[in-house]
């Protein structure tokens, strides 16, 4: 077989996106960082041992709006105070590659369908706390056949109505299925919208909230232009996919609900997370088309140690994961898997997942010399510097933590600087000293360049 | 019967659970009874959880069973008529977080060890702490939060609750991921625990004359 049918689609889009062909550069000073940033993390996901440490970001979140300053709720609304935050923390922080502020949102696109699902600052919450998600049960119990039969029917008339009060009338628009002709269905269908004021303002609704959207993605875009194009940072966040089990007990049934089914009705369950995984797959290799970006986020929530057991892990947690990771890395993507709370104990699966695919983001309750111990020659790892060192302990203290995370995770390749969650309240001189210890002896990965920012 | 019902709890079968307890009901058994042995099964429950031998789904689904018999065999609106003995325990997750998982397991394990818990839920501001400590005249505050944005709240609230001359009746706690020893010298707190186990320990510890 020729070589050029078994170029993975995967391949090209890494090869396209660490050449920046996505971004007008400034000049050739911020092409060559950028290519050699995104080519090293390239490269130390693919455990090459590349002679430095890189050191990224998993949220800066509050530390980038404080650069404004900037409260939460002005970053949801006002973009341009947003954007001049972010550009302002990087300018000062010498990360290899930006995480933008993806998860603030614009307050317009909950807003405009008072979204159940958030509490936001400024409406819920004091100006400058972040909005965060409420967990509760959106598919009751005895939806799973229901659900089973006519996924994108419950989705349009039960789960909706119960994210917002806006769409509750589509909770009466008759079931699509029966759509046919002008004869069957359509009628049904139309009457229900025209009889129905609340089906065209829930449209109405719709489409405020993704004007919203619209103008924050515009933003979000030229934020992408200038900290790539200038400043020679590649953005990590890309297209996001989601674990079965974690969308059933996150975003549907809730932790408790979710809980309850593993004893009552684990059979359903599993049902619906094989029914989930296939799209789950292609939305996340759509995304990662869609957005010229060959890293697939994946976020991880309910399969942490202590959380469930062992066996109850391998039961209902890693089959369909593991076939999501298998799934995306046989296109040729790269995958940022998250873990957040501690994952000790599950660490070992990931080794299941062809060598170096895999980014595997280590929140600081986890072990992360362990995890060197686990994964070395199998996956990259990064992430640990715990926010509450960050926050609360002297630039001394962070340094010693970050050597010896430099010496024995960094040893031999596969691993980057990163901290556990969001950066938000960490104090400036601590995470330049972070990524100082990353960037320079006596850690002693060697000879980073350090580049000019602005240049 | 009673070993029965305890062994369904334990084991986690909410039908037969729910089954033993109506007839145990139906043959005279008085609710409160039914209440204590079920409770004692928790207990257990709660012990294998501390011994890391369960995780929260079992500490979670014991409590949907705990839940469900009580709401079957208790006349609406009754009390279970569990007083806490060991202690008194105002509970909550800190102003602007309103995360409640990890509050809500050390709630009910605290709860079924034997204190008298008040859980004020989630986002709760500094004076509702303040007034719950007087109203309860509480010995042990648990403050929890998810977030590093909680840290600030959590130091208000420990602040707050000395600007009301409470802070020497109480010990307080903080609870939660992102939580340990640097954040507790910050907020000013006595105690630090990243699960619910340490909470029991450090609850243990205070209202038994220990640290």
């Amino acid at each position: 077989m020729p070589h050029a049918a078994e170029e993975k689609h995967g391949d090209r889009l890494i090869a396209d996106w660490a050449s920046g062909a996505h971004l007008q550069f400034a000049n050739d000073a911020a092409r060559e960082r950028y290519q050699a940033r995104a080519q090293l993390i390239v490269d130390t996901i693919r455990l090459q041992d590349t002679g430095r440490i890189p050191v990224i970001p998993a949220a800066t979140q509050k530390f980038a709006l404080d650069y404004g300053p900037v409260t939460f709720r002005e970053a949801m609304t006002e973009f341009d105070k947003t954007f001049a935050a972010y550009v302002r923390q990087y300018e000062d922080t010498d990360f290899d590659a930006y995480a933008g502020p993806e998860f603030i949102f614009p307050a317009g696109m909950f807003e405009a369908l008072a979204w159940n699902r958030v509490r936001l600052p400024g409406v819920h919450l004091p100006d400058d706390k972040s909005f965060q998600f409420v967990e509760a049960e959106y598919m009751k119990a005895d939806e799973y056949d229901e659900y089973l039969d006519d996924p994108s029917d419950w989705v349009l008339r039960k789960y909706l109505p119960r994210l917002s009060p806006m769409l509750e009338p589509l909770a009466q628009l008759p079931p699509l299925r029966n759509t046919l002709v002008f004869h069957q269905g359509l009628p049904d269908l139309v009457l229900a919208a025209a009889e129905n004021p609340g089906v065209v303002e829930a449209m109405t609704a719709l489409k405020a909230s993704g004007e919203a959207v619209q103008e924050w993605y515009e933003y979000l875009g030229r934020l992408d232009q200038d900290l790539g194009g200038r400043l020679g940072l590649p953005r990590l966040l890309g297209a996001i996919a989601a674990a079965p089990f974690d969308i059933i007990s996150t975003y549907y049934r809730g932790w408790r609900g979710a809980i309850v089914d593993m004893y009552t009705q684990p059979e359903k369950m599993k049902a619906l997370m094989e029914r989930l995984l296939p799209w789950q797959l292609q939305y996340g290799i759509d995304g990662a088309k869609a957005l010229g970006h060959p890293i697939v986020t994946v976020y991880l929530y309910k399969g942490a140690d202590g959380l469930m057991s062992d066996e109850q892990y391998e039961e209902f947690y890693w089959p369909t994961l593991k076939r999501l990771l298998l799934g995306l890395v046989e296109e040729g993507l790269l995958v940022w898997v998250f873990t957040q709370g501690k994952y000790d104990s599950r660490l070992h699966h990931f080794k299941e997942i062809p060598p170096g695919t895999c980014l595997i983001h280590l929140e600081s309750g986890t072990d992360a010399f362990l995890a060197k111990e686990v994964l070395a020659g199998s996956q990259c790892i990064e992430g640990n510097v715990s926010s509450a060192l960050l926050a609360a302990a002297s630039v001394d203290e962070v340094e010693a933590y970050c050597l010896r995370l430099a010496e024995v995770c960094g040893k031999g390749g596969g691993f980057m600087m990163d901290f556990s969650a969001f950066l938000d309240e960490a104090k400036r001189e601590n995470v330049k000293k972070m990524i100082e210890v990353a960037s320079s002896p006596p850690a002693g990965r060697l000879m980073r360049e350090r580049p000019c920012n602005g240049a | 019967m009673p070993q029965e019902l305890k062994d369904a709890i334990v084991g986690l079968r909410m039908d037969e659970a729910l089954t033993l307890a109506g007839r145990m009901l139906a043959d005279g058994t008085k609710p409160l009874a039914i209440i204590a042995e079920s409770s004692e099964a928790m207990q257990a429950i709660g012990r294998r959880y501390a011994d890391g031998e369960a995780f929260i789904p079992e500490l979670i689904m014991g409590g949907e069973i705990m839940r469900a018999i009580s709401e079957a065999v208790l006349p609406d609106g009754a009390s279970s008529g569990t007083e806490g003995s060991r202690g008194t325990v105002v509970i909550g997750t800190v102003r602007g977080d309103i995360h409640d998982i990890g509050k809500d397991i050390v709630a009910l394990l605290l709860g079924i060890d034997g204190y008298a818990v008040h859980d004020l839920g989630t986002d709760v501001p500094v004076e509702d702490f303040v007034a719950a400590v007087r109203e309860h005249d509480a010995d042990i505050v648990a403050l929890s939060g998810l977030l590093t944005l909680a840290f600030d709240a959590m130091k208000s609230t420990v602040d707050g609750i000395a600007a009301a001359g409470l802070r020497s009746t109480v010990k307080i706690m903080i609870g939660g991921a992102p939580v340990d020893e640097n954040v507790r010298a910050y907020t000013g707190a006595d105690g630090w625990g990243s699960d619910v186990g340490h909470a029991l320990e450090l609850a243990a510890g205070w209202t038994e004359g220990g640290a």
